[in-house]
Formats: structure tokens, sequence, C-alpha cells
């Protein structure tokens, strides 16, 4: 037994921290006052937050004719922002799931604030469809409720139907997983936190979470099952949001490599902005020892593999459109990059493509002002890819006469403004008030990497200490004595 | 009991102690009877009752409430039905035949009517739009006597007590007018100019052609406009006269003009149409040869193709000393030769107003033997009579201060006539000056009085626009202001005060029915006449002399345009005109059909005369015609098939009053104002019109164009203008798109020659077919040959679907509503060629939009309609998206009506859509479903042709043919079998139901034969 290989790590908590350490670490900080950063944050966010109810109350009272939209082209920059939010909300559920289920245990640091980053942004995602309908007020009526209206239901043919589905069960999925990985913190929470209404309300959302062995047996096999649900959605969501151009017949959005090359770039622009999020917290919230460089250099990989799938489909689309002789489809992507709106195009391109190789070196890759740059670079670049599947795809079409162009009007780019206030509002609040590290799961992996081999029970499959798990247990029990 | 029993039980203090004092009253209602009249059951049972019985009113029927309380229902109306009433269009002078669509009461629709001989079914846009100016609450609503609202007494007594001192005094009475075609009026306006002893009747018409006239007056001594009959044409030459669009009667050229190109006729017929002008005229867009020629060269090339002609025919004419021409010799021999060939089959004409160039024309025409044939003169036509040198005489009298009284009927002079500052001051100096102008515009806010005359649906009235067709006009409404009929207030002038039906019937007694001999007594003569509109006479005969060959002189050169400055060319715009419907909000947003510019004017220019200025389109100019001249400030156009050194302006923008526009678009913070500086609609160019050597004209040469730095963006609804890709994009250059086919006569005839030996392919699918037509399958053929872009169809569909208009930044925006719309596309560079492609809903089987609508909101009928439910629809715009022929038009806001008397011309049978709500082209769905209910009552099959769609009603070319795809037999789906059909886009399986029959162009094969797709 001694002699199986076992592969030693540095520990991916610094700092050498004790369990003790952990919690108050964590909860240290929801207990004392913001800080100035805090504030300032969250006043910016909150105030942009306002401009963009502002914008949306006034779209909705006198009409989308407040939007830059046309005859032409009746989707812009709000099904631009849905889309891409819906995509930033995919890193969330890949990190929390599918890393859990792969066992990559360092992401133990970084899934609850991801997590919580993919509740707010398809928060965000969700308002998009609903204001940008001519009547918001009869949203509803894409789901298919029993009515008085006869036979009256949906047309399950619509991709929009598909969404509505797809995006709710997302969300239901996602929001559960992020509460239930909540559930044994807020009962750190409410043991460790002073008595008053934050210590009633962790009370009341752990839902008398008592520690024992019985009750975390019980909460694991939740977690796993949810996890395994969770998974699929990863790839149905955003596979469904692509299918709304996909069955399109509009050249450029009638596409059978949109599902993969959606969810490669979902993933991919919820990576930079998990990585944009994590920065701007390890900074603000002093998390540096939890939330390490080597955290940054994994999702800069994970950013560079990605980053290849997105060029890999764009490059796909070129050789579909010259293969398939269609000369109205390979007219669109020649447009795309040479047309009225090729310097979105290009922004894309460069962003998307030509930018993350840079995290190849390792010296740029562990600088964090850099991959913050970076993260930023790509978080535009995927939006700009909305836009030219967008915008581009629907501005020259197949009639000649009917082309046009499009600008987005003050009322629209303060609703986009809007959305990354509320996202951020949501997100600042989140750090404040709830555990933005998920303490349980810390405490697990603490003693990582400086464990001594003999103690380990190696698994053949996993070369990972499972030993870790026990660990878990006390962990907890040793927090709350805390 | 009692004091037998061991206890005594007392039951109250009272009672133990009779002393004790109790509480009096404690209980002030007495205890013992019952309580309250209800107890708990009794509550619940009239709780119960009450709860009841107003649960049952209130599931009674609400008392009923008649919307229309006919105490005393008229005769033979029916509430909700609609009566159509034939009458005339008074649009413009072309009379052409209406039918006006009543329904409770008012007109909803201007049809054209069928029968009537000149016009034949077609009714313009102007005619169309002409409804939205009977709503219009800025007419007057009662006279107006020094600018303030009078009655008609006083003014009455005012205006004949100046009249009586006239009449004594004897100063000049001057009636000033344009053409005026109804013989009653002429015959009144005669009676009532009589009275004085100087007194004259003045015509002009804003659009003139009097050099027409003059012109015949010296060839054939007799002052008349020709009708020209393209019916019988088959080879047409044009020199710059847009007789498709907006020269003399447009719908009844087209018409026959139509008529000679008629490819589904046995054997096919195809007139030669070649167009000679300088600016691209909707006539140019349909030529099959078109050459770009500068205004003052027309005359030349008038002159070389006479002495070709000349030669042919044998006749002497000297052209020693003739400039070059113009057009290529080859050319020009090629086409005297077919002109000759075609003799007394063919047709010159020349819109110039020159008359030695219309002399050219007439010299022409005798030559070709076409007097007689193609050239009516015997029947003349009745409209624009204007005479310049009539105009020219009265300016100088008015100018001298000889004029004592002035009345002025159908013209704005202040407007539209060069210098018209001056004789608006001019005007301020006469003793009396009476307008009969239903608004309010620069002239009439001049006159003394303003006696409103009638919209002419109001009102009775005749027009013999050409010799032998009489029309009638009959009220469809009561006046909705207190006005009067011109001839009302002429009678009572006269001193012989009788309502205009009087009047009518007593001219029509005494005039017009010795003319006939059909009936034999004048009652059933009137009746039928009303109900048909029209009656066919005897024509008044014009006795033309015999050709003058005197008359005839050669124009051998022309003062030719200095390098650097532009020849002006002023052009009247299909829908706008001379700016008589200024304020009509249709016609404003109507797209120009070459241009597809709407709500302003702009400077045209070529792209390379813009390339050599150094101006790009929406290039704020400067426009110079010289000292003394006013001074244009205008946004350049590029015009493809423009002259290089010619700027095109149109008339009819810069009205006064067309400021009401500006709260014509939706309201927004972001809004741009809807209308340009001043807040007018576009800029006046008439101060820049010339009236000289007896004739008002057109052009003029030696402008001076300079660049302004300024910029003021253009509202089209069309911005890219080829079915050429952009040739930046595609990586091998011009790849084409095959929206559009054309071919030449001779390889349509040969594929007419194939096709009738080769079996038709029967359409395979690889799928079942998604929808069962059991009975009927709605389907449309567009003819493109047909078609003339004139845009009728257009507003044919804004007025029957309830469309509203949106505003110039909404256009700008690209967000206009018109569900019809007719893209124009050129190819060619040089030789431009146009088509012209009218574009709506094609109702297709595997509709894109149907399946994409997650509400169920767009779905198929079993008719083969696409159908669209307003009141189901969230506003996805997915389908608009989704749509690959872009037809789908979004409510981006409530589109207020800026007057709310327009909501009368709302049609009752739709529902006027709300914000947020997706609507498009149903091909007429009230109209389906009217003749069908009618042939259900009257239990028969419905009949092929029952069912017209708007725009196909209206099309005076007959490009549009609606009809039952189920029926081989229709006419439908007999065009359909056609070799000439086409789908759009049929590659993608969309089906369509509107097939478009392919565009022949009469040409020989040449190169063009290569974008046959």
């Amino acid at each position: 037994m001694a002699d199986l290989p076992v592969v030693l790590r540095p520990s991916l908590i610094e700092g050498n921290k004790s369990l003790a350490q952990v919690t108050r670490d964590v909860c240290g900080g929801l207990e004392g006052k913001p800080t100035p950063l805090w504030w300032a944050g969250f006043l910016i966010s909150f105030s942009v937050l306002i401009v963009g109810i502002a914008a949306v109350t006034y779209e909705i009272l006198t009409g989308v004719g407040t939007w830059g939209v046309n005859r032409t082209v009746g989707w812009a920059v709000p099904i631009t922002c849905f889309v891409f939010w819906i995509g930033i909300g995919h890193a969330g559920t890949l990190i929390s799931a599918i890393l859990y289920l792969l066992r990559q245990r360092w992401r133990t640091s970084v899934n609850r604030s991801a997590e919580a980053m993919t509740i707010f942004a398809v928060i965000c995602a969700g308002i998009f469809p609903v204001v940008h309908l001519g009547r918001p007020w009869l949203a509803y009526w894409l789901f298919p409720y029993p009515n008085t209206r006869g036979t009256l239901w949906v047309n399950f043919r619509s991709p929009l139907v598909w969404d509505a589905f797809a995006i709710g069960t997302y969300f239901t999925i996602s929001l559960l997983f992020w509460y239930l990985g909540l559930i044994p913190d807020l009962a750190t929470v409410r043991d460790v936190a002073r008595p008053g209404p934050r210590q009633r309300f962790a009370a009341l959302f752990s839902l008398g979470w008592n520690g024992s062995a019985r009750t975390w047996q019980r909460y694991e096999v939740v977690y796993l099952l949810l996890a395994g649900l969770a998974t699929p959605l990863v790839v149905s969501v955003h596979t469904i949001v692509s299918w709304d151009f996909a069955t399109a017949v509009i050249p450029g959005w009638h596409s059978t490599i949109f599902p993969p090359y959606f969810v490669a770039g979902a993933i991919f622009s919820g990576l930079a902005m998990v990585l944009t999020l994590m920065l701007i917290a390890r900074k603000t919230m002093r998390l540096e020892q939890y939330i390490t460089i080597r955290h940054v250099e994994v999702m800069c990989k994970l950013v560079i593999a990605t980053s290849g799938m997105v060029a890999l489909a764009y490059a796909t689309e070129y050789f579909t459109a010259l293969y398939s002789a269609n000369p109205y489809e390979l007219f669109a992507f020649l447009n795309r990059a040479r047309g009225p709106f090729a310097w979105t195009y290009w922004t894309m391109v460069s962003c998307n493509v030509l930018v993350p190789q840079l995290l190849w070196s390792k010296r740029l890759r562990t600088n964090t002002l850099v991959v913050f740059v970076i993260s930023i670079l790509i978080n535009v670049g995927m939006w700009f890819e909305r836009f030219v599947i967008i915008v581009t795809s629907l501005h020259r079409d197949y009639l000649p006469s009917s082309w046009s162009t499009y600008s987005p009007t003050p009322i629209e780019l303060a609703t986009l403004a809007g959305s990354f206030g509320l996202f951020f509002t949501c997100f600042l609040l989140f750090v404040r008030f709830l555990p933005v590290i998920a303490i349980a799961e810390v405490k697990g992996v603490l003693k990582d990497g400086w464990l001594k081999p003999e103690a380990r029970r190696p698994v053949p499959w996993v070369r990972e200490p499972a030993g870790a798990e026990v660990l878990t247990y006390k962990s907890a029990a040793e927090g709350v004595q805390q | 009991m009692g004091e037998n029993s061991p206890k005594r039980y007392w039951k109250s203090l009272e009672e133990l102690e009779p002393g004790f004092d109790a509480p009096h009253d404690e209980f002030p209602e007495p205890l013992d009877g019952p309580v309250t009249q209800f107890d708990r059951r009794g509550f619940l049972k009239a709780a119960g009752f009450t709860v009841a019985a107003a649960t049952l009113v209130g599931c009674g029927r609400a008392p009923v409430e008649k919307a229309i309380p006919f105490l005393v229902q008229p005769e033979t109306t029916v509430p909700g039905r609609a009566y159509f009433y034939a009458s005339t269009c008074a649009a413009c002078s072309a009379g052409c035949g209406l039918l006006v669509k009543n329904r409770d009461g008012r007109p909803i629709k201007l049809e054209g009517c069928p029968e009537h001989p000149s016009s034949r079914g077609g009714l313009c846009a102007v005619g169309q739009a002409a409804l939205l100016g009977l709503y219009d609450s800025l007419r007057l609503r009662q006279p107006l006597a020094g600018g303030k609202p009078s009655t008609w007494e006083e003014v009455d007594r005012e205006i004949l007590a100046k009249l009586t001192t006239l009449r004594s005094s004897g100063g000049a009475v001057r009636f000033l007018s344009g053409t005026i075609t109804s013989p009653t009026t002429r015959a009144l306006l005669e009676r009532f100019l009589k009275q004085f002893p100087d007194a004259r009747h003045v015509v002009y018409d804003p659009l003139s052609s009097s050099a027409i006239l003059d012109a015949h007056e010296q060839t054939h001594g007799v002052r008349a406009l020709p009708r020209f009959r393209f019916d019988r044409a088959v080879v047409i030459a044009g020199f710059d006269a847009d007789f498709l669009g907006t020269w003399i009667s447009p719908v009844e050229f087209t018409s026959g003009y139509r008529a000679g190109r008629a490819l589904e006729a046995n054997p096919p017929r195809l007139s030669y149409h070649v167009q000679f002008e300088p600016r691209m005229s909707l006539t140019g867009t349909k030529a099959d040869r078109r050459w770009r020629v500068a205004p003052d060269e027309i005359g030349i090339a008038l002159t070389h193709l006479a002495a070709r002609v000349a030669k042919l025919a044998g006749a002497a004419f000297s052209v020693a000393g003739l400039a070059a021409s113009p057009v290529p010799a080859a050319f020009l021999d090629e086409l005297a030769q077919r002109l000759w060939e075609a003799r007394g089959r063919s047709l010159v004409i020349c819109g110039s107003q020159d008359i030695a160039a219309q002399v050219l024309a007439n010299f022409l025409n005798h030559l070709l033997g076409n007097y007689g044939a193609t050239v009516d003169l015997e029947r003349p036509s009745y409209q624009r009579q204007g005479n310049d040198r009539d105009l020219q005489t009265l300016l100088g009298e008015l100018e001298s201060g000889r004029v004592a009284a002035l009345f002025i009927a159908g013209v704005n002079p202040v407007y539209e006539l060069p210098g018209g500052s001056k004789l608006a001051y001019v005007l301020k100096q006469a003793s009396l000056v009476v307008s009969f102008a239903e608004r309010l515009d620069e002239a009439s806010s001049l006159a003394h009085y303003v006696c409103p005359d009638h919209h002419f649906l109001e009102s009775w009235g005749d027009a013999e626009a050409t010799s032998g067709t009489v029309s009638l006009f009959q009220p469809a409404l009561q006046p909705l202001g207190k006005t009067r009929a011109m001839v009302e207030s002429l009678a009572a002038w006269s001193g012989k005060p009788q309502p205009a039906y009087d009047i009518l019937r007593e001219h029509w007694q005494a005039n017009i029915f010795p003319r006939q001999h059909r009936e034999r007594s004048f009652e059933a003569f009137w009746d039928r006449s009303v109900h048909d509109g029209y009656a066919e006479v005897e024509p008044r005969r014009e006795q033309g002399k015999t050709f003058r060959f005197n008359a005839v002189r050669p124009i051998l050169s022309s003062a030719r345009t200095s390098a650097g400055a532009f020849a002006l060319v002023l052009y009247p715009k299909v829908g706008m005109l001379d700016g008589r419907h200024a304020q009509n909000a249709w016609l404003q947003e109507l797209p120009d059909p070459v241009t597809k510019v709407t709500w302003d004017n702009y400077a045209c220019l070529s792209p390379a005369a813009a390339a050599r200025l150094g101006v790009k389109e929406g290039d704020v100019v400067r426009l110079e015609a010289g000292p003394g001249n006013a001074v244009l400030e205008l946004p350049v156009y590029l015009q493809p098939g423009q002259q290089d050194g010619v700027v095109a302006v149109a008339l009819g923008y810069g009205r006064q009053g067309t400021e009401r526009f500006t709260k014509v678009a939706p309201r927004w913070i972001w809004a741009r104002p809807g209308v340009g500086e001043n807040s007018l609609v576009g800029v006046n160019a008439a101060p820049l019109l010339e009236l000289a050597g007896g004739c008002l004209r057109y052009t003029r040469s030696e402008v001076r164009l300079t660049k302004t730095g300024a910029t003021r963006a253009l509202a089209a609804t069309q911005k890219h203008h080829s079915l050429t890709v952009p040739q930046n994009i595609p990586l091998l250059g011009g790849e084409r798109r095959d929206m559009v086919r054309e071919t030449t006569w001779p390889t349509f005839l040969r594929n007419l020659a194939e096709a009738k030996h080769a079996a038709p392919a029967a359409q395979e699918d690889l799928w079942p077919a998604d929808h069962a037509f059991p009975v009927h399958k709605w389907g449309m053929a567009v003819d493109l040959n047909a078609c003339t872009g004139c845009s009728a169809c257009v507003i044919a569909c804004q007025a029957e679907n309830n469309i509203p208009v949106v505003g110039k930044d909404e256009v700008r925006r690209q967000r206009e509503m018109h569900w019809m719309r007719i893209d124009r596309y050129y190819s060619g560079s040089d030789d431009l060629d146009v088509v012209h492609q009218p574009m709506f809903c094609c109702q297709c089987d595997n509709a894109p939009c149907e399946t994409v609508c997650p509400v169920l909101a767009t779905v198929h009928s079993d008719e083969g309609l696409n159908q669209q439910v307003y009141n189901r629809c969230v506003g996805t715009r997915y389908c608009a998206n989704n749509c690959p022929y872009k037809v789908r038009r979004f409510n981006w806001f409530d589109y207020a009506r800026d007057d709310r008397l327009q909501n009368l011309a709302l049609n009752p049978d739709l529902s006027v859509r709300s914000r947020g709500v997706m609507e498009k082209c149903t091909f007429c769905v009230q109209r389906i479903q009217e003749a069908k209910i009618e042939a259900r009552r009257q239990g028969k099959e419905m009949a092929d042709g029952a069912i017209q769609t708007a725009c196909q009603q209206s099309c005076p070319a007959q490009a549009i043919l609606f009809g039952d795809l189920n029926d081989p037999k229709s006419r439908l789906s007999q065009a359909l079998r056609s070799p000439r059909n086409f789908r759009v886009l049929a590659e993608f399986n969309f089906r369509p139901a509107v097939g478009y029959l392919t565009l022949v162009r009469n040409r020989a094969e040449d190169q063009k034969e290569k974008h046959n797709g």
C-alpha cells in the first residue's frame, strides 16, 4: 500500500491556516464594518443599477422604439446582453458541478462566488427577454399554464419556449445548488455571529443544521446528486440559447455548429468573469491566502483551452460557409469581417483568440494585474461575439432592399450598464452578507499537500487524498466550537 | 311552591332586598320581546337572497345600447355594411373614375372605377390619399373675411357689394385658376364673368404643359392638348416626359402603356420604349433603352431624330449646322427606322416646356402618321389647359395695379410661381382678393375673403378630362364644415343662388344630355350617369387644320452650361406633385418610387457629379442660380442614372402648414424633430422656376452648387440599391442576388415556344406538407413587367389596413410601417437598368415566422394565409428577424394620429394595432372574409376575381393578381403557369404563395443577359 504512487502537491490554501482561522477569516469579514472600497464599489454599482432601472422603466412605459432596433435588426444590444449573461452564468455551474464531479479540489476556494455569480448572471439575463418584449406585461404567456382561453397553448416548436424552460430549470437548479452548499456555512455563521438579525437569518436558513455525521452524509449525497443534475444543464442551457439562432433561417444564424460553439463560448466567458471577480474579491476581501496564484493559474489554463475551442468554432464557421457554397452564408460571414460592423468582429477575434494566447506564458498568468486585464478583455470580446452573431447577421440578410444599420440609443446603453449595475450590486451584497468562501469545503482541503503519505487512503483512480472527506466532518465541528 | 319551600331562591337584588336601587334602564331596549327582527337564520336567509339576487341581476345582459341610433333607418342603408358610390377623383386634373367605399355614412376608402374609360380601374397614390385630405381638421370649416371666421351671408353681402361697384366702375376682374375640367363650372364661370366689363379667366397649371398646346397652335392651328394613346403605340420615344409618374394623366397612360406590353396575351405584345431624359424618372426606369441627355440637349436630340425620320419620309427638313447628337448616331438611326416601321403605331412625346421642341415632336408624330392614331387631336384632352402667356400677362397687370378683383381657385400662385414673394406683396395691394382654397395657404392667407370649397368627396360636380367622357362627382358624406361648393358661390354672386346639384343637373340637361343618343329621357340618363360615375357622350370635336410645315424649325444648338455649373431640373415627385397635397401625411411618407426617400426634397446629383463636388449623400449644398434668385440649401441625394451636369430638385415642398408634421412622430426623449428647417417639410424650389417666353420652365442653366459643410440625414426606406452585394465584401467581387429575374424579348419568345412543349415540372418535396388546404389556397402573382413602381398600391394598402404614419425620424430609423413596399434595384453603371419589385408578406407555406413564435401569435390558416393574431402577440420580434423577405412591421410605439378627425378614415373591419404588436400584410383578409360570407349568403361558389386586394384594385398597370391556387382554372393559376413565373428565394423552400413574373426588356440579347440569374 505504501508503494502506491502518491503525488504531493503544494497546499491549496496558503498560510498554514488552522480550521478556526478559516472560520474567523471568512466570517470575520461579515461581522465587521464594510471597507471603504466595498462602499465605493457598492455605491457605483447601485447608481448604475438605478440608471438601468430608470431606462427600463422608461422603455416599458414608452415602447421598444426607445431602442435603436428597427424593422431589419429586431434584436440587438438587449438580446446580446441576454446571451452574454447566460454565458457568464455557465462557469458557476461548471466549477461547482463538473469540477466537483471531477474531484478538482482546488475549486473549493472559488466555487461559492462562482455559483453566486451564476445566480446573479442568470437574473441579469432573465431580465432582457422580458423587457425586450413589445408587451412585457404579457411575458407569462411564454409559459404553458392552464388557462381559460380554450386550447390556447404555447408553441412548442419555438426555441423561445425552450429558452423559457431551459433558463427556468437552470436558474432553479443553480439556486438550489448554491443554497445547499451554503447550508453548512450558514450554520457556521449562525454559531459565530453576534445575536441579531444576521444570526437569526442564518439560523433560519441553515435549517437546523447540527453537523452530525448523519446530516453530513445526507448533505453529501444530495450535493452529489445535484451536481449530477446540474452537469447536463451546463451543456443544455447554452445549447438551447444557441437554437434561438440555429433554428432560424438567417444566414449567419442557421448553423449546426452553434450548440458546441455557444457552450464553449459560454464557459470561456464565464471563466473570464470568475477570474475578474476572484481577482477583485481576493484583493478587496483580503483573501489572497485562500484564492492563491495557483487558483488563478488553473483558471488561466482553462481559459486558454476554451479560447482554443472558440477559435476553432470561428474558423469552422468560415469553412462551412465556403464548403456549403451557399452565397448568402458566405456573404454573411465575409460581411462580418469586411462589412460596416467589421470593427466589432475584429474586436471579438482579438479579445477572444489573440489576447488569451498571452496566458501561455507562466510569467504573465501569475501576474494578477495582467490576468485581470485579460479577463476584462475576454468579457468585452465575448460580449461582442454575441453582438456580431446577432446584429451583423440580421442587418444584411437576404433582400438587399431591406438591409439596414443599427446603432444603440442611450436608453439601450443604460439598460446594458444597468445589468452590470445589478450584477455587481448583487455580488457586493453577497460578499457582504454571506460567506464568500465555502468554509466547510475549504476546511476539507486545508490539510491537502502537507499530510503525511502514510496517513492517506489512496484511491487508485483518483490521485487525490480522499481522507480529506473525513476531515471535512471534523472541520465543521471544530469551526462550530470556535 | 312559594312559602312552603325550604329555600327561597332570589333572582335579583330587588327581590332579595326591595330597597336595593338597581340602575334603571340598564338595557334601554326591551329584553323580553324579540331583540331584533333578524335572528341568525333570518340574517343568513336575507343575506343569501340578496347575494343570490345580486348575482342573478349581475349575470343578466346589460341593457342594449345601440351604437348607431337610427331612429328612422335610412332606406337601403344597413349599418356596418359598405356601399360603393361612383364618383370622380379631383386630386389632380386627370379625373380618374372612383368608387367611394362608404361605411356608416362616411367614406373609408377610394377605389378605382373599373368601368371608367380612361382610368380603367386604377387609382394613383395621390388619388388614394385624397381620402385622408377629406378628414383633415385644418381644412377651413367656414368662410373667412379678413382672416376672421365669418358667415356665408356676411361674406356674400360684402362681396356682392364690391362686385356691384366693380360692375359699374369697370374695374378689371380676373379669375385665376388651375385647369377646370368641369363643363358646368366653366359655363357658370363664363356667366359670372360676363357680368363685368373687363373680366378674364386666366388658367395656369403649376405643372404646366402649356408648350404642347402652344406648339399645336403653331402646327395645327388649334390650341389643344392631344390625347396620347399609349395603348395603340408599339414604339414609344419619350423625351423627358414622365408619363408613367406625374405627366398629365399617369393612370390612363400607365394603363395604356401596360396594354401595349401584355406578355400574357396571345400573341404576346411588348412595345419598344426609348426614353431620353436628364434625371432618373419613374418612366425612365421602365424604358427598354434609356439615354441620359442634358435638359438643353433634348431639342438637339429631337432634331437629330426628326432629320432621320424626315429622310425616311422624304420630307424636306434642313438641319445644317446642327450640333453633335448627345446620343450615338447609330442608335438614332435604329430608332428612326423602328419608328418609321411602326408608322401610325408609334408615339413621340416630349415633356419639355420649350415650344420649339414640342413643335419638333409634333413634326415627328405627323411624319410618322401618328395623328389620328396614337395622338388624338380630334378628341383632345381637357387637362393642363393652362396658358402661361396669359399668366405672364396677368402677373404684369397685377404688378401694375390694374386688377381690381382677383379670384383664386385651385391654385396657389404665391407658393408655386417664381417671384411668389413679390406676388404676395402685390396681392396685398389689390382691392378684392377672393380665394376658394380649402385651407389657409400661402395665397389664401392673403385673400380678403376665403370662401372654402367642398372637398370633392363632399360635393356634386363633373369633369370632362378627355373629350367625350364626362365624369360625375357625387357627395359621399355631408360636408364636415360649413363649406360651400365653388359653383354655388359663383351662382350666388351672379345673382342666381342655386344648390350645386341643381346647377349641375340643369347644365347636364341642357348641354350633356343632347350629346348622347342612348337614353331617351334625361332622368334615365342622369340616373345611369350617377350610377356609373361617368357618361360617354359625343366628343366636342376640335377641328385641327392641316399640318403647317413652316412652323417647324430645327433646334441646332443650345446655350451650354459652363464648366463647373449645373443645369437645374425642377420636377414633380410622385405623390407630392406640385405640393397641393403637401398636408397629406400619407403622401409625405410615401417613399419616392425612384429614390425611396420620404419627408423631404433634396438635390439629386449623379454619383460622378457628387464626387466632383466632394459631397456625400446628406451633405447640404447651397444652390445658387445667379443674382436676384432664391438660394436653396438642400441635402444631396446620389441618383445613379442622372446626367452628370444636372442637379434635380423636387417641387412641392416647403409648403406653409407642413409644420403640423412636427407632431406626427412618436414623442420620446431621443426623438428628433420630424421635419426640416423652419419646421416645414423640405424646401420650396418654385422660386427657381422661370416664367419666360410664354412658358413656365422647369429647367434652367448656370446653377452653382457649393458645399455648406452641414448635413441633413435623409429618411430613405431603402439603403442598398443594387442586387449586387457591395464590392468590398466578397472575395471575388460582384456577387449578384437572384431576387429579380429579367430577360430580353427574344429570349422570352424562345422560352415561351419551348415551354409550350415542355410539361410543367411537378414540384416534389422530401417531407409531407405541413398544412392541408381543403377549399381555398390564396396566392398572388406580381408581374414585374407590368409594375411601374408608381406606388399606388402602397397608399391603397395604407388606407385599407389602417397603417399609421410614423414621421421622418422613425423612417430614418428604418421603422416605416408600410406593409407593402416596392423594392427598387439598379443594375449596370452607365447604362442603368432599374427594376421595381413590390414586396409584401408572401404567406409562405413553410413560414419561418410561424415556427419561431413562442405564443402562436402567427399561424397558418387552412386557406394558406399566414395569420397574425394581434391580441396574442407579445412582441418578441423573432418572427420579423426570421422573415427572409423582411415584410413584418412592428409597432415600436403607440402611433397616435396627429389629427383625431383622421380617425374617421380608419377601416372598421380591421383593428388598430397597439404598441408592442407585430403586423404585416394579410392579403386583405377582411376582403376575403367579406367575399366568402357574401358567396355563402347567396349559396354560390365563390367566383374567380370576386376578391380583389387593395393593392391589386388600385394598380393602374394590373401588375398584381390575387386568386385561388386550388382552382387550376383561376386567372392566378394560369398566370403562374407562365414560364416567366419564379419565386423569390425559391431555393430555400419557404414556399411563398406569391409568384413573380420575370421582367422582359425589349432589346436584343446583349451582355445584360448574364444577369438572368
